[in-house]
């Protein structure tokens, strides 16, 4: 059956690299009342969180 | 709201993955338990998840956010008090009846308890009340995505519909669970930023504590007397009327959430699947109520964000996505976007699911079509998927255009779910109960709750018989009404029950306690049985409220 971790690793990933980039390359994107680079640091949670279910379909835990 | 090219880039992505993995369960599907069921073979964390996430409709976020500002966090006791403590109770001694019986459906379950017409009533009665409320939340969302983004109503109603449609049908109940997992970490993300951020710029707790009124922090410290707090209700109105029989019914009856558990790999699977449940849901607090109280802060503070005014107060219900407005540049906003209609897909899915479930299984094989091949009820669990929808849709322009008729079907609604709880702990834990009195203890409770209902006034609803009682609000009228369903249910079931003939302990095997084997888990570590992870939840719970008391 489909490891659910995949799926889910591969959009996190994604997702993650996305904002990343963005937060990276057009660091003055802001919101009214924000004061932080909320894009990079959400991002590059987001990817690592990707990675690690990537890593754990892999090892088959 | 504007969203930038890059937000939609984002929602696609979602799209893609969601129709991407109902595209990769496809093939599983080749009958009617697994569509409609999952055949019994998915993963305990993965049932865990998707029984949170399928009861975290759009609704459930937006509407705890808007109640966070509006009462502050005594909003959490919709978590600590009214979930929690049924979710720990279905898990470790329900689950063992629904899954140990081999019933397909809830509905199924009082069939073999009881009798047929207590199943047909309660499959009739969920069966139309899950395509209502996947109406009434599809419209909820269109009004949304129509005041904030500016789509037109027709548009975004469809979209979504379509892509539940097209996932729910590829995979099934598998496909419906697997995104539901996809779902709920996509709204854990894409809201804790805001709740972090929002928190932040507040001045922290701290910062809120000091200044909004001390109400609007404490949860327990102003329940003693419904006139000190906002929701104007009492201690025994909340306990009993929220935490036991409101909580309860929905918890443990209510085949939506039941299903998840139901789909696990394993008995064990199956109990522990609600105690694991409680761990994120008991945080959810944190994510959705905490920005409500946060917004409240900072709409005081002459920072720049205003909570919009609706009449004399505030328009709370706008809390959610003004905050994101207010924090979320274009990239985050996208996520935060998707997080909105991802919790609002999960909860339609879960209600399709479940309808097409009973649909197929309660009313079509048991009263309209028995004895078909396997392949036929696969088909009519498809076309009952369709139809699902197609109804779904239907009521949500409905409710578009007919608001008063939505509310009256909701109070008619909450009768007849009200007394529920009753039936099914003397169903599982009685083995005297019949099926009349069953049937009757339901009819005689869901009377009581219409009787209440008539019988008092609050805030203008009500008393259309008499005003013999008046309640400081709604929502302590609601728990009163349901504290006296209940306990009709309860006491006529026993009557009636007491006066028919019961079924012999043969026939309750599997169903009843006292003649339903539990199985000893030896040799199992202490973190993978439901008994000792269900002290972990409850010790977390009581600290939670006593560190917000």
């Amino acid at each position: 059956m489909l490891d659910l971790r995949i799926p889910s690793g591969f959009f996190f990933l994604l997702l993650g690299l996305t904002l990343t980039g963005l937060g990276v390359f057009d660091p003055g994107l802001r919101a009214p009342l924000l004061e932080v680079n909320v894009n990079l640091y959400a991002g590059v949670a987001m990817a690592i969180f990707g990675g690690v279910m990537l890593w754990l379909a892999r090892k088959r835990v | 709201m504007h969203l930038a090219p890059v937000d939609y880039v984002i929602l696609a992505l979602y799209f893609a993955f969601v129709l991407g993995i109902g595209w990769l369960l496809k093939k599983r599907v080749t009958s009617s338990s697994e569509f409609l069921t999952s055949g019994r073979a998915i993963p305990v964390w993965i049932t865990s998840l998707a029984f949170v996430a399928a009861n975290l409709g759009a609704q459930e976020v937006i509407g705890m956010c808007a109640s966070g500002a509006k009462y502050g966090i005594m909003t959490a006791h919709f978590y600590w008090i009214g979930a929690i403590p049924a979710m720990l109770f279905v898990g470790i001694f329900m689950m063992p009846f629904y899954y140990g019986s081999k019933a397909r459906s809830v509905p199924e379950y009082l069939s073999l308890r009881f009798d047929e017409k207590t199943r047909g009533l309660n499959a009739m009665t969920f069966a139309v009340m899950t395509i209502f409320s996947s109406g009434v939340s599809m419209y909820a969302l269109g009004l949304l995505f129509q005041l904030v983004l500016g789509w037109s109503f027709t548009s975004s109603v469809m979209l979504s519909a379509v892509i539940v449609l097209m996932y729910t049908l590829l995979g099934g109940l598998t496909s419906a669970i697997y995104n539901e997992v996809l779902q709920f970490f996509l709204i854990v993300m894409g809201f804790a930023p805001l709740a972090i951020l929002a928190t932040t710029k507040a001045g922290g707790w701290a910062g809120m504590s000091a200044r909004l009124p001390a109400v609007m922090t404490h949860s327990w410290s102003y329940m003693s007397n419904p006139s000190q707090n906002p929701m104007g209700v009492d201690i025994f109105g909340l306990v009993a009327g929220l935490g036991f029989v409101l909580s309860f019914g929905y918890w443990c009856t209510d085949f939506l959430v039941v299903q998840r558990a139901m789909a696990a790999d394993s008995m064990s699977g199956a109990r522990r699947t609600p105690v694991i449940a409680a761990f994120p849901k008991m945080i959810m607090p944190f994510i959705v109520i905490v920005p409500g109280i946060a917004a409240l802060a900072l709409a005081k503070m002459n920072v720049g964000y205003v909570l919009p005014m609706k009449g004399s107060g505030y328009d709370y219900d706008q809390a959610l996505t003004t905050l994101m407005a207010a924090f979320y540049p274009a990239g985050m906003l996208g996520v935060g976007l998707t997080a909105l209609m991802a919790s609002f897909m999960s909860g339609m899915a879960g209600n399709v699911t479940a309808f097409n479930t009973v649909f197929t299984y309660d009313i079509y094989q048991s009263y309209l079509h028995k004895g078909a091949p396997d392949s036929h009820y696969l088909m009519v669990g498809r076309i009952t998927t369709v139809v699902g929808i197609a109804l779904s849709i239907a009521t949500a322009y409905l409710a578009q255009h007919y608001n008063n008729i939505m509310d009256l079907l909701q109070l008619v609604f909450g009768f007849v779910n009200a007394p529920l709880f009753a039936t099914f702990l003397l169903g599982m834990f009685w083995r005297r109960a019949t099926g009349h009195g069953a049937f009757f203890g339901l009819l005689s409770g869901t009377t009581a709750a219409a009787l209440t209902h008539g019988l008092t006034i609050a805030e203008d609803k009500g008393g259309w018989i008499g005003a013999l009682h008046t309640f400081p609000s709604v929502m302590a009228q609601n728990f009163y009404i349901a504290i006296f369903a209940w306990s009709t249910c309860f006491l006529v079931t026993i009557l009636i029950s007491t006066m028919t003939k019961p079924k012999t302990d043969s026939q309750l095997e599997s169903l009843v306690y006292g003649l339903t084997k539990i199985p000893h888990e030896h040799g199992v570590p202490w973190y993978k049985r439901p008994g000792p992870l269900a002290v972990v939840v409850a010790v977390i719970c009581i600290a939670l409220n006593f560190l917000f008391w």
